[in-house]
């Protein structure tokens, strides 16, 4: 059989490259490298680079973050300034000139390209002394905290009905990345893991592994490496994780069974604490610009980006917005990167009265209008917290009227509309009503998506519909 | 002090370890050389048993935004997970023909399908098949709406799905369709009646 034979070569392979590792010390982590640094205002990660077996790093990826100035060479110096703090660094030479005192960079700096490299350890001893303040270098892990920015975890286990384990942290978590494995063992033993990245967040603990006993959430241990500090989750069943609105509590419980159908909202789906405060607060659209930076979206005619075409009619909606007496914002005004899942948080943390994600795109002619199909309705927890995939059920049924009063106010430009419920992300994951917009080209003709005229009609039948529905947008029907 | 015999003992395992993956490595050397002699007659796909079938797909249509069912034919093996990744390759295989009703990027493939449970299905793509989608909501969400409905009218039983891109979740398809849920299948036939 050729199969088992190709089997047991890789196995044969497997074996010997396993043994020449054991024997040459040699770490088979082929990822890629990278630093982060943490600091009060942002969180920042920098390739790591390999020179000659020695870790390095570019100069001004770690200290431009920082406010720092581009390095610029003078004789046979490259000099930078941060705080009105200088540096001095020489091709070749192992010491640098930081405020006029030498330093030692354990290491030679190397120039490659207009990019001055140092050694990655030489870090510590720049960043403390650039910003004067404590520095700690988590140097395995390739973490660095400025100043006393840690954010500290307890973990409690609740045996509800339900076991839940809840993750308190000390400050919000900015970005989070769940991931779940799962080994089926031999005599049915079935383990679950679920791993939580925090890629953004100082996270730190003193305790690394904690034990609660047997069940579907058996233990958690806590690790770093690789710029990202991580908590993982054991036990024999999958969990589900929630994060609370205001990112400080993410609890981790079994999952729930799922209804086949898509029922309606109950009672149990009231809005979180933070959305009650949120009616006392000035009705703003959140106008969200789709894409941005790296991604640029659909392309047409070769050039155009959607990511211009959707701040161009962004700006032009929030004019016609404010021309009918709407607050409106922008959730970028620029050509920046945003995550989607972070125009959710931030459309949710400012408790936004409604969310109109703009985008452009193919096939077909006119204007799309859709609101969210929730797929998986989950059962949300009680109190405070929201599933944060199907976050919208409480306000399906308002963005569904949104949808309805926009296309109608764009079929009244004389525009082709369709008016469509799809898993559009990140409507799933806002709290208010929430619409998307997608402007296709009219007649295959890539020039009618820069049409001025076009952007005006448009941006001025959403803000009609938007003005037509105001009234009921705070409140559930 | 670790004693020298242990020393010694360690050390003649690692040697011995060394030299059988060496021997198996040539081994498999000299097997792929024969395979690769003999590749010009081989088949490139293993032949899946099951029996000719005649079924419907649902197939997008980028012209006039539809999705239309299609008759095809297919071989369909009897086990459910095999007969689930055929019918979804027969999808995908409506797109790579040229001309296409709704192009999608060479290389685009289902990798792989297994069942967490009786009524849930995984759907693993390759790389391909998400980096080199075109982006758009409605090109994207015509895609999943396409493979999803024609699964479930294919293989009964299947209420939830779940796509990942080689073998890792991914947040959409190409920036716009939602990859992370699970999608039910009957929400899902809702959705395709939209593109009636
Ligand atoms: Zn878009």
């Amino acid at each position: 059989m050729r199969w088992s034979k190709q089997r047991l070569g890789k196995a044969g392979l497997a074996v010997a490259v396993v043994a020449l590792c054991c024997a040459l010390g040699i770490s088979a982590d082929t990822a890629e490298h990278q630093l982060t640094v943490y600091t009060a205002q942002s969180s920042y990660s920098l390739p790591v680079l390999d020179r000659g077996g020695k870790a390095y790093l570019n100069v001004a990826d770690l200290l431009s973050p920082l406010g720092a100035s581009q390095p610029h060479v003078k004789g046979k110096e490259w000099r930078l300034e941060l705080n009105k703090a200088e540096l001095r660094l020489t091709e070749g030479k192992e010491k640098a000139v930081i405020r006029g005192h030498q330093a030692d960079l354990g290491g030679k700096v190397l120039v490659e390209d207009g990019r001055v490299l140092v050694p990655m350890d030489a870090a510590l001893s720049l960043l403390s002394q650039l910003l004067k303040t404590a520095v700690d270098y988590h140097q395995p892990a390739r973490r660095i905290f400025v100043g006393n920015v840690f954010t500290r975890f307890h973990a409690e286990l609740k045996n509800g009905d339900q076991p839940s384990l809840v993750l308190t942290f000390s400050q919000p978590i900015k970005r989070l990345d769940a991931n779940h494995e799962e080994d089926r063992g031999v005599l049915f033993t079935h383990t679950d893991r679920t791993t939580l990245t925090f890629s953004q967040d100082p996270l730190v603990s003193d305790v690394n592994k904690q034990q609660f006993g047997e069940g579907a959430i058996q233990s958690l241990t806590f690790s770093e490496e690789n710029g990202a500090a991580s908590i993982t989750v054991t036990g024999n069943s999958k969990l589900q994780v929630i994060r609370s609105e205001d990112g400080k509590t993410i609890s981790l419980q079994p999952q729930a069974p799922v209804a086949v159908a898509t029922p309606e909202p109950t009672q149990q789906t009231a809005p979180s604490v933070e959305e009650g405060q949120r009616h006392t607060q000035e009705f703003f659209v959140m106008i969200d610009p789709s894409h941005g930076g790296y991604d640029k979206g659909a392309i047409f005619g070769g050039k155009l980006a959607e990511k211009e075409i959707t701040l161009r009619l962004a700006r032009e909606l929030r004019k016609e917005l404010e021309e009918r007496g709407i607050a409106a914002r922008l959730l970028r005004d620029s050509d920046i990167d945003l995550a989607l899942e972070r125009r959710a948080e931030i459309t949710n943390e400012q408790h936004a009265g409604i969310y109109v994600a703009l985008h452009a795109g193919r096939p077909g002619r006119g204007v799309r209008v859709y609101s969210s199909l929730l797929s998986d309705p989950q059962q949300p927890l009680a109190g405070r917290f929201l599933p944060w995939d199907s976050a919208q059920s409480g306000a399906l049924n308002r963005s569904q009227a949104a949808a309805h009063a926009v296309a109608g106010e764009l079929r009244k430009k004389g525009l082709t509309v369709a008016s469509l419920g799809m898993p559009v992300r990140p409507l799933n994951n806002i709290v208010a009503p929430a619409i998307a917009v997608e402007l296709a080209p009219e007649g295959d003709d890539p020039q009618s998506m820069e049409s001025q005229k076009r952007h005006n009609t448009v941006a001025s039948a959403i803000a009609s519909g938007i003005a037509q529905v105001r009234g009921q947008m705070g409140v559930r029907p | 002090m670790i004693p020298r015999h242990f020393q010694i003992t360690v050390a003649l395992v690692l040697l011995a370890i060394l030299v059988s993956g060496m021997v198996i490595i040539r081994i498999t050397h000299k097997e792929e050389a024969m395979t690769l002699r003999g590749a010009d007659t081989a088949p490139v796909v293993p032949v899946v048993g099951g029996k000719q079938e005649h079924i419907q797909v649902l197939v997008a249509y980028d012209d006039d935004q539809a999705l239309r069912w299609r008759p095809a034919d297919v071989f369909l093996p009897a086990e459910r997970g095999m007969r689930a990744r055929e019918t979804l390759r027969c999808v995908m295989a409506q797109y790579l023909q040229s001309p296409s009703p709704h192009p999608l990027a060479k290389g685009a493939d289902i990798k792989d399908v297994y069942f967490i449970n009786d009524d849930t299905m995984i759907v693993d793509t390759t790389a391909q098949f998400a980096d080199g989608h075109p982006s758009g909501i409605l090109l994207e969400e015509m895609t999943l709406a396409s493979l999803i409905e024609t699964l479930a009218a294919n293989v009964p039983g299947i209420t939830k799905v779940k796509f990942l891109v080689d073998g890792k979740e991914r947040e959409t398809l190409a920036g716009h369709a939602d990859l992370m849920s699970f999608y039910q299948t009957a929400a899902v036939h809702e959705m395709a009646k939209e593109f009636e």
